[in-house]
């Protein structure tokens, strides 16, 4: 047991030692927040038509999107028509360009023909008909299998990807309102045919006429590389992001994960796209695969196969051998890839910081002073016991500083004057583990038990009341951070990183402290929190 | 009494004030604090900040002679407020330039430091710009918040009334309500501008009211289980709970509130970090208002919802005083205690035989009774 407690309390030592060891000595320092040390700014100016609602929802979806990439808390305003977008942290305006200029172009196109990449094609144009750049599958079969040697064609979107056996797009497009479902003919490819075939053939698919040859690829097709390695060679735009309301996610059905997005209703939505799914249902020859491209930046992220001509439910699903991450990347691209407005990058600067170096100098010096106080009253209040707590903030100062600043260099996490301030209050916090725990020892002690019996008893008593408090924070942090975006969501890191380092250094640092304490003989003499264990009440224990 | 022994009496937990008997009054305090805050929100509103509310930016060329203490003067000098200004120096490929945002102004205002950012800065009017900003602080962020915080005071009642009972998780939603609305109330009233910092301190003092809250609350939970074979009242469970941990509550309050008055004064009026200033009073008197309510609203209205039960009913009205309740802190039962009570009063040789025994009985403290739950 004694053995326990020393290896615990040595190891915690040590490795929040090694920890700031190894924070201090590769000079790693913690980003701050826009407004203590700015970051990188950039413009964007909308191009062609747009009104102040659309723009609205641009900035939204820009904000979307910006703040799910990390946890630094990005400045995102409208001045005038241009919308800036305040990256904190960001040093390198290439890196602040790659996080917000990503266009977001969602397209959905119907696809002409898959294949892999013919390492013997000429020119990477994207115009060039199929043929000579595909290996060309047939419609209903799979290509299984067809890998092609790792050389990767000229062009610039397929350089260095190596082409490893392609799997086939496995996903499928169902109505999962499949009452209108049809004479459906189960596709050959691997797909999850409709949950509900009644079959009553009410609707007969409509075939839209395009007019475009058959052996030639119409105008306005292109090859794309699809995220799984095909290349795709897929037809003029059919439909963009816009069809679908901004609420898809990704849902696990069994073992399947799967990913569910609204239609739009009326001509702006269901319309369009109910006449893209017609299309491809039918086998038309303007989509000759029954597949749907989905399209971000030129890049080909799922081509489910239309199960359904007209998709009335207005729900439409996706279902395909996705991991849970699959899922849900293709969910957030369905949410917030279509920007209703089109920006161009007009500047990218640097900004200053908004409060400057003095709040920050106040903030630390003020914080230290606070500290310091608080060691002065518990030293008054529980004698030199108050160097365990001393000791363990150090510890727990240590490990949170590490840990910020790892996360600060790997994720952008970046420490606002708000953040700063959190855990300037999250001291007290920590502190009342101590009080917690002292009180309960002292009120053992006066009850008359030996300090050694009195630790234990009260370190029980005292876990259990810090394990329920700080479950009680920690859920407020969880759930901010899950659900929140922004400032919200930074403060609710701190809030859970404070907790969880309280409930750490409670049970690894503060019990074995105490507890060894307790035994050791520099106790034994001694009156602890000003309580002398009762030795002149005849008192058997 | 003099001061150093109400402080013994303090730090040996032996203080005996009857919260319960003085819920009448608190609960008029804090109603008349709430009603005084949702009036000063209805008729006011909040000062929302430019996070919230969006504003008007200059921007203008910057150079060596024109920085952000120039633009801070020039602000100063047409009557805008400056003390939440942004003021920001951009650095790009066309050299650097100077941006300050602040709230709304009249389009005069504009136009007036338009002019006279261009004059100080030696450049045409042109060329320095105006335009309106919104908010950074946008709409969603908001309803995601409200969203978050629904589904976290569903889960904390739920783990709440999971890990002690339903009753305890009301009375605590509740503390952490009137807190948050005291704390909003004090920016209502006063007028102090909100910012995204502001929002970050109302959340910080919602978790630290919960936290003190359930704190206590374990401590009646513990009292609870240690009197469930005696008669006793609610009122003198909560009572004796509080008292316990009267200490712990102002320790906590104290070593939570030093750093913060730290930060007014070390930081905000030392320093003159101003930024720092209303986010450091809102968060003093949400700490103070959450250890108050703690002890003064949440333990007594869960003891008002207890007393509803017929366990508690019958002796509602029976609440301990004085050297009474002190005898209650030692003993499990109401006779027992009173017992011990009505001979401290004697204090005759005979009462010293009777408490010489009590605390022989102390050392060996009757067997906890199984527990209902962990």
């Amino acid at each position: 047991m004694k053995r326990r407690l020393a290896a615990s309390l040595i190891g915690i030592i040590v490795v929040a030692a090694a920890a700031i060891g190894a924070t201090i000595g590769t000079g790693n320092r913690p980003s701050l927040g826009l407004d203590l040390q700015g970051g990188a700014s950039i413009t964007l100016q909308p191009e062609g038509e747009y009104d102040a609602a659309a723009l609205e929802v641009a900035v939204e979806i820009i904000r979307a999107r910006v703040d799910s990439i990390g946890v630094a808390e990005p400045e995102i305003i409208r001045q005038g028509d241009t919308v800036v977008v305040n990256l904190p942290g960001v040093k390198d305006q290439q890196r602040a360009l790659d996080i917000v200029g990503r266009t977001g172009d969602l397209q959905l196109r119907p696809v002409l023909q898959t294949g892999s990449i013919d390492p013997t094609a000429g020119t990477g144009d994207t115009e060039t008909p199929a043929s000579t750049e595909t290996t060309l599958p047939s419609e209903t079969t799979v290509p299984s299998e067809t890998t092609v040697p790792d050389e990767g064609g000229p062009g610039e979107s397929r350089g260095a990807r190596p082409m490893t056996d392609t799997t086939v797009p496995t996903e499928t497009t169902v109505a999962s309102d499949a009452t209108i479902a049809t004479n459906t003919t189960a596709p050959t490819e691997t797909t999850i045919a409709p949950d509900a075939t009644t079959e009553d053939g009410a609707a007969t698919p409509e075939a839209v006429t395009t007019g475009a040859p058959t052996n030639e690829p119409p105008a306005g097709s292109e090859v794309l590389l699809g995220k799984d390695g095909l290349a795709y060679l897929v037809g003029p735009v059919a439909a963009t992001g816009l069809v679908f309301e901004n609420n898809a996610s990704a849902t696990i059905q069994g073992s399947a994960w799967s990913v569910v997005v609204q239609l739009r209703g009326g001509a702006e939505g269901e319309d369009i796209w109910n006449a893209l799914t017609t299309r491809c249902y039918s086998r038309d020859a303007t989509c000759p695969t029954a597949q749907v491209a989905i399209v971000l930046d030129g890049e080909v992220l799922s081509a489910p196969v239309v199960q359904e001509a007209v998709f009335t439910g207005g729900e439409v699903q996706i279902t395909g051998d996705f991991t849970e991450a699959e899922a849900r990347d293709l969910a957030k691209v369905l949410e917030f890839g279509a920007v209703p407005v089109k920006f161009a990058v007009s500047q990218v600067q640097t900004v200053s910081p908004t409060l400057g170096g003095d709040s920050l100098r106040a903030a630390i010096i003020s914080g230290l002073v606070g500290l310091a106080l608080v060691f002065v009253l518990m030293l008054l209040y529980y004698r030199f016991v108050a160097l365990v707590v001393f000791f363990g903030i150090t510890v727990s100062i240590a490990l949170q500083f590490s840990i910020i600043t790892y996360l600060s260099k790997t994720n952008g996490l970046a420490l606002s004057l708000s953040g700063i301030a959190g855990i300037i209050v999250s001291i007290g916090i920590a502190v009342d583990s101590y009080i917690v725990f002292f009180e309960r020892l002292k009120d053992e002690l006066n009850s008359g038990r030996t300090l050694r019996n009195s630790a234990q008893r009260s370190f029980e008593g005292a876990w259990r009341t810090v394990l329920a408090a700080d479950t009680v924070s920690f859920l407020a942090a969880a759930v901010l951070w899950w659900l929140t975006v922004g400032s919200v969501r930074g403060f609710a890191f701190f809030l859970g990183l404070a907790t969880l380092a309280d409930v750490a250094i409670v049970w690894f640092f503060t019990r074995p402290a105490m507890l060894l304490l307790a035994r050791s003989k520099f106790m034994e003499n001694r009156a602890l929190l000003g309580i002398r264990a009762k030795s002149e009440t005849a008192v058997t224990s | 009494m003099n001061i150093f022994s109400g402080f013994g009496r303090l730090y040996r937990g032996e203080t005996t004030v009857d919260y319960y008997g003085k819920r009448k009054p608190a609960f008029i305090i804090s109603g008349a604090f709430m009603v005084v805050t949702v009036v000063a929100l209805v008729i006011g509103g909040l000062n929302l900040g430019i996070d919230f509310k969006g504003g008007v930016a200059w921007e203008a060329p910057a150079s060596a002679t024109f920085g952000e203490a120039q633009v801070r003067e020039v602000l100063e000098a047409n009557d805008v407020e400056t003390a939440n200004a942004k003021i920001q120096v951009l650095s790009g490929t066309e050299g650097q330039r100077i941006r300050a945002q602040v709230g709304d102004q009249p389009d005069a205002v504009r136009q007036a430091v338009q002019q006279a950012l261009a004059e100080k800065a030696g450049v045409d009017v042109q060329d320095v710009s105006v335009a309106r900003v919104s908010s950074s602080w946008g709409r969603s962020i908001t309803e995601k918040a409200i969203r978050a915080l629904l589904v976290f005071f569903l889960l904390v009642s739920l783990y709440i009334a999971w890990r002690f009972e339903w009753k305890m998780a009301l009375a605590a939603i509740a503390a952490m309500a009137h807190d948050v609305l005291i704390s909003v109330g004090i920016y209502a009233v006063l007028r102090f501008e909100v910012t995204p910092a502001t929002v970050v301190a109302f959340l910080t003092i919602l978790g630290y009211s919960l936290y003190d809250t359930v704190v206590v609350f374990d401590k009646v939970r513990e009292n609870i289980d240690r009197f469930a074979s005696s008669r006793i009242s609610m009122g003198n469970i909560v009572n004796v709970s509080s008292n316990q941990v009267l200490a712990r509550s102002l320790n906590t309050t104290l070593s939570s509130a030093l750093p913060v008055v730290s930060l007014l004064v070390v930081g905000s009026i030392i320093m003159g970090a101003t930024s720092l200033q209303e986010f450091a009073i809102a968060l003093l008197v949400g700490m103070l208002t959450g250890t108050y309510s703690s002890i003064f609203v949440a333990t007594p209205l869960y003891a008002v919802m207890k007393n509803r039960e017929q366990k508690y009913a019958a002796v509602a009205d029976q609440v301990a005083k004085g050297a009474e309740m002190a005898a209650l802190f030692e003993h499990s039962t109401t006779r027992a205690a009173q017992k011990a009570a009505a001979g401290e009063a004697a204090a005759t040789r005979e009462s010293q035989v009777l408490k010489n025994t009590a605390s022989n009985v102390l050392t060996h403290p009757p067997r906890p009774r199984k527990r209902r739950r962990r």
